[in-house]
């Protein structure tokens, strides 16, 4: 399979398919190993998981584990995933695109360091565990932690810079005459946007929004320290209570794990195209 | 304040529904932080579910409202919510960092609370170690739960095995001899079983074994002013003792960036004989082994009969100074923690017993095969135990001592100048 | 196009947002890393000496050095790697493209802990698989983390390993985004493929390789989950990393004040790094 492969449909670019292939096999063994061993320790019980040398297959499996995940409340931090997830791909692409709207199609004052700033505050959503306390005090103050609308607000801002930059870059790509002839015929700014644009940018649409759903389903520091009631919990929370104060609970740990990458395999296995058409029309262009 | 924020919370129910409409009673609220998730099928939380209900049960007027935190950051997130004004009403403080919380004024004086209220058998049956630190001038801060203590955990069918008498560890000479022992190589010379290991990543550290070889000298780990004491005679001592079991075999040099959950899940997997652990971990072990594989012993001593002391730890549970909630916080405590409480932890969840009292009544459950650890430990926190100070913060002791053994035995540093080098960035990170 | 206000008019709700959640609470940790910090509450007004304390700490340089080697080290491995998975990708049929895609997300999409700690326990430790296949081959055991410089090498690896699936997709869809008839008008005039990769491919994959370049350097930076869970910083300092440094500082010493400073200075290096790259690639905005 791996020669077939590498057979270059179109003769673009200077390389070694062999090499690439072997560099694919590698990457075949790290990602999946480690996969398909997760999945083989959640099916094992107690005795079996951490016997010398390991065994692969010569275990009696048990469903036991996916029965304590469950019991321990993880459906629910499913369902509640998958609620702040949705609330925040919705919000997300409601406040990125009248923003990203204006950053491509309008001239106003600061425009350029404000596009800046979007951009710059990419790091603020990258894990900054360190203010973790300033900005739990911060929210505590403004009394916004432990609501329901807590983490989706917060994961909102967090993938909002990112979802602007590829939708602006989408609609880079929408000839302005389009938007002149819709003028022409006494369209306002607002039914340009919805009428002529949108239609356009369904693909960067659906990328902004995979990303924001992938970010926000696995975020976990924001998760953990600003709420505080059970039923508010999201999943990554879930699956860290099995690496507790008393040990690394593996059986569980590894079910829960597994489980919680199963929504975001499904998304990705029914839109992942859409997420690299959609970066293709504009964002990422030269 | 607090009712409007449970309206809050109902209104948003839309979105997490069943949980919240609990809340919604005319009953009283008690929040309590603690990294126990009563939802959970672990012993402990099994124990804590039931402790909860039963409460419930007894007390209709009031609600109690677990929220599960992450342990390393539960301590400073109270601290902060306390500054802030929003703390939960019952708190778990872990004991390195308990001298702040006590010191940040965020926690009630039990006493007035609770405490007087007993009679004097109870108040002695609870009277040790643990309860003497949380009590500061008069005042009693916490009450201790999850007590761990530290000290040899080994395989006894291993050491039966190699003809070793558990009991005749008397001297660290004998740990090391049996640690030769218990080292079992194969026909390529591998080892396929070291005699005795602890774990010295900086990350999760437990405290270092190096430590009763210090406190058995009669040398304090820290000068009164909070001045780290590590490079001592007896302190150099020990840290050779260790780094040398690695250097000739006995132990992996792998140790050097294990964690402790590494070394546990070494030991599951039969690859150590005796490892330093805690006794709170011993449940989890005997469920991956086997009840009759996993037992604890005091340390050795530097001469024979003395055990050296072993570090102690576990969780203070404390009330907020600030709760609207603390007379029903104090009951809940009570119930929890003394009676009966203590039974049901010690029962259901394997844990060292708080009160006196709970050690003879439950003396047939604590002589079971397989549960004399509860007794090892309890007598090991009586005689020969113990506790980080609360007068000064200590953050990071443990780390600072797992990075000179890294740098013993991977930089080739010499023992004093890396332990005189990690008492300097002990006193240099906490401003002494 | 010319109302100056309604641009301002449609940026108002993203800003707000982004306001209250993100740039505010920055506000707030300067002033909070002004002051004395103790239990976590706010103290007296210090001025810089919680930042003076922190640039004399004799440890910071090391920290430093490391930081950038690991950074960059990562950033250029990712890149040179993604690129070079993304231009084959590209080649194949679309299904098996696909197929190769997911496969290299998969690390990308777990949970940053769990992932790492399974690829710890099944390559790196001696009781996991990979060091039980070397045994059954009667091959010596490797131990990465008994090594100073293996152990950066390995924290390398896995950050890496972890970030190649965004990289790639972001470039395939660069690489997608490319007029076929550039690369065959190319071809016609005799260009080598290496000079079609280079003159024609790698201009109009700029912006593209910006963002990664950004996105990985921030993420390298700042993610402290990896690191922690595979080396704790050891062994001795050999992969002791910034974002360890703060992490510990935070929450092993609960030196809020000086985990705060050092986590803005962080930051505005990070904004710093961000606006040199825009500034280089001449990014039109």
């Amino acid at each position: 399979m791996k020669s077939a492969a590498t057979m270059p449909r179109r003769n673009l670019v200077p390389w070694k398919g062999m090499l690439v292939g072997l560099l694919f096999g590698c990457l075949v063994v790290l990602n999946l190993a480690p996969l398909i061993w997760g999945f083989l320790t959640s099916l094992k019980s107690e005795a079996d998981l951490f016997r010398f040398p390991p065994t692969l297959f010569d275990f009696e499996p048990t469903l036991e584990n996916y029965r304590r995940v469950f019991a321990s409340g993880f459906g629910q931090s499913l369902a509640v995933s998958l609620t702040y997830s949705t609330i925040t791909v919705v919000m997300v692409l409601l406040l990125g695109v009248p923003a990203a709207y204006a950053f491509d199609r309008f001239e106003f004052p600061g425009r350029k360091p404000l596009l800046l700033l979007v951009v710059a505050s990419i790091p603020l959503s990258l894990g900054a565990a360190a203010l973790l306390i300033p900005n739990y005090i911060y929210f505590l103050k403004l009394g916004l932690t432990n609501h329901f609308y807590t983490l989706p607000l917060i994961y909102t801002a967090h993938q909002l810079p990112m979802a602007i930059w590829i939708i602006k870059g989408t609609m880079e790509g929408i000839p302005r005459e389009l938007d002149e002839a819709a003028i022409a015929d006494g369209a306002g700014h607002f039914t340009i946007l919805r009428l002529v644009i949108l239609p356009l940018i369904l693909p960067g649409l659906g990328a902004a929004g995979v990303m924001a759903f992938v970010g926000s389903w696995n975020e976990f520091v924001a998760s953990t320290v600003m709420v505080d009631n059970p039923a508010l919990r999201p999943v990554q929370p879930a699956i860290y209570n099995f690496i507790g104060y008393f040990g690394r609970e593996w059986g569980p740990l590894s079910a829960a794990a597994i489980l919680g990458i199963l929504p975001i395999l499904i998304v990705f296995t029914l839109l992942g195209r859409l997420i690299v058409s959609g970066l293709t029309k504009g964002s990422v262009k030269g | 304040m607090l009712r409007r924020k449970t309206a809050r919370l109902v209104m948003g129910a839309a979105i997490a529904v069943t949980a919240l409409w609990s809340t919604t009673a005319m009953a009283e609220t008690v929040r309590m932080w603690t990294f126990l998730n009563p939802e959970g099928t672990a012993p402990r939380e099994v124990a804590l579910a039931q402790i909860v209900k039963d409460f419930e049960a007894a007390n209709p007027d009031i609600d109690v409202v677990v929220e599960p935190q992450v342990w390393d950051q539960m301590t400073p997130k109270f601290l902060a919510a306390h500054g802030s004004g929003s703390a939960p009403d019952v708190i778990w403080v872990v004991t390195d960092f308990l001298g702040d919380a006590i010191q940040s004024g965020s926690l009630a004086d039990l006493n007035e609370l609770l405490v007087n209220n007993w009679p004097e058998e109870k108040k002695a049956d609870f009277k040790d170690a643990y309860w003497d630190l949380t009590s500061v001038d008069g005042k009693q801060y916490g009450i201790f739960t999850s007590r761990n203590y530290i000290s040899l955990v080994y395989r006894p069918d291993l050491l039966a095995e190699a003809g070793i008498n558990p009991e005749d560890l008397k001297t660290w000479d004998d740990l090391r001899a049996a640690a030769e022992k218990l080292t079992v190589k194969d026909a390529s010379g591998n080892v396929t079983r070291y005699g005795f290991s602890a774990a010295y990543s900086e990350q999760q550290a437990d405290p270092h074994p190096m430590i009763p070889h210090i406190l058995a000298s009669g040398e304090p780990l820290f000068h009164p002013d909070g001045k780290a004491n590590f490079a001592s005679d007896a302190g150099v001592k020990g840290l050779e003792f260790y780094t040398q079991m690695i250097k000739d075999g006995l132990s992996p040099s792998q140790a050097a960036t294990w964690t402790v959950d590494d070394l546990f899940e070494q030991f599951a997997s039969d690859r150590i004989a005796m490892i330093q652990g805690s006794a709170v971990r011993i449940s989890t072990l005997q469920s991956k082994l086997g009840k009759d594989k996993v037992s604890m012993s005091l340390w050795p001593g530097v001469e024979a009969g003395k055990h050296s002391p072993a570090v102690m730890a576990g969780w203070s549970v404390g009330i907020w100074s600030g709760s609207k909630s603390q007379e029903a916080a104090a009951k809940f405590v009570d119930f929890m923690l003394a009676d009966p409480g203590d039974k049901l932890w010690t029962e259901v969840g394997g844990q060292i017993p708080g009160m006196k009292s709970t050690l003879t009544e439950l003396k047939e459950f604590i002589s079971q095969p397989g549960n004399e650890y509860l007794s090892v430990a309890a007598t090991g926190a009586a005689e020969a135990g113990w506790l980080s100070p609360i007068e000064f913060s200590v953050g990071g002791y443990r780390q600072a001592l797992n990075r000179a053994t890294q740098q013993v035995l991977v930089e080739g540093k010499d023992i004093k100048a890396a332990l005189t080098e990690a008492e300097e960035h002990f006193n240099r990170q906490n401003g002494r | 196009m010319t109302s100056r206000s309604t641009g301002l008019l449609y940026i108002v709700p993203a800003f707000s947002a982004l306001l209250l959640v993100l740039f505010s609470p920055v506000f707030y940790g300067v002033w909070f890393s002004l002051h004395h910090i103790r239990f976590g509450t706010v103290g007296n007004f210090v001025g810089l000496r919680n930042y003076s304390y922190l640039l004399t700490d004799p440890t910071f340089s090391g920290t430093i050095s490391r930081t950038v080697f690991h950074t960059s080290l990562s950033v250029i491995l990712t890149v040179a790697i993604s690129l070079a998975l993304a231009l084959w990708v590209h080649s194949l049929p679309p299904r098996r493209g696909f197929l190769v895609q997911m496969i290299v997300i998969i690390p990308w999409i777990t949970s940053t802990v769990v992932a790492t700690l399974l690829f710890k326990w099944v390559f790196v430790s001696d009781i996991g698989m990979a060091m039980s296949i070397l045994r059954m081959l009667n091959l010596p055991d490797i131990q990465f983390l008994n090594d100073p410089n293996s152990a950066m090498g390995l924290l390398i690896a896995v950050s890496v390993w972890k970030r190649l699936g965004y990289a790639l997709i972001i470039l395939l869809a660069g690489l997608k985004s490319i007029p076929e008839d550039y690369i065959e008008a190319a071809s016609l005039d005799g260009a080598g493929s290496w000079q079609t990769f280079q003159h024609i491919i790698l201009p109009l994959l700029k912006t593209p390789l910006l963002l990664v370049v950004i996105v990985l350097t921030l993420s390298n930076i700042n993610t402290v989950e990896s690191p922690l869970v595979l080396t704790g910083g050891g062994p001795g300092s050999a992969t002791r990393i910034l974002a360890i440094d703060v992490f510990d500082r935070a929450f092993v010493n609960y030196d809020l004040a000086s985990a705060t400073s050092l986590a803005l200075i962080m930051f505005l290096c990070n904004v710093l790094l961000v606006l040199a790259y825009v500034r280089l690639s001449k990014w039109k905005v």
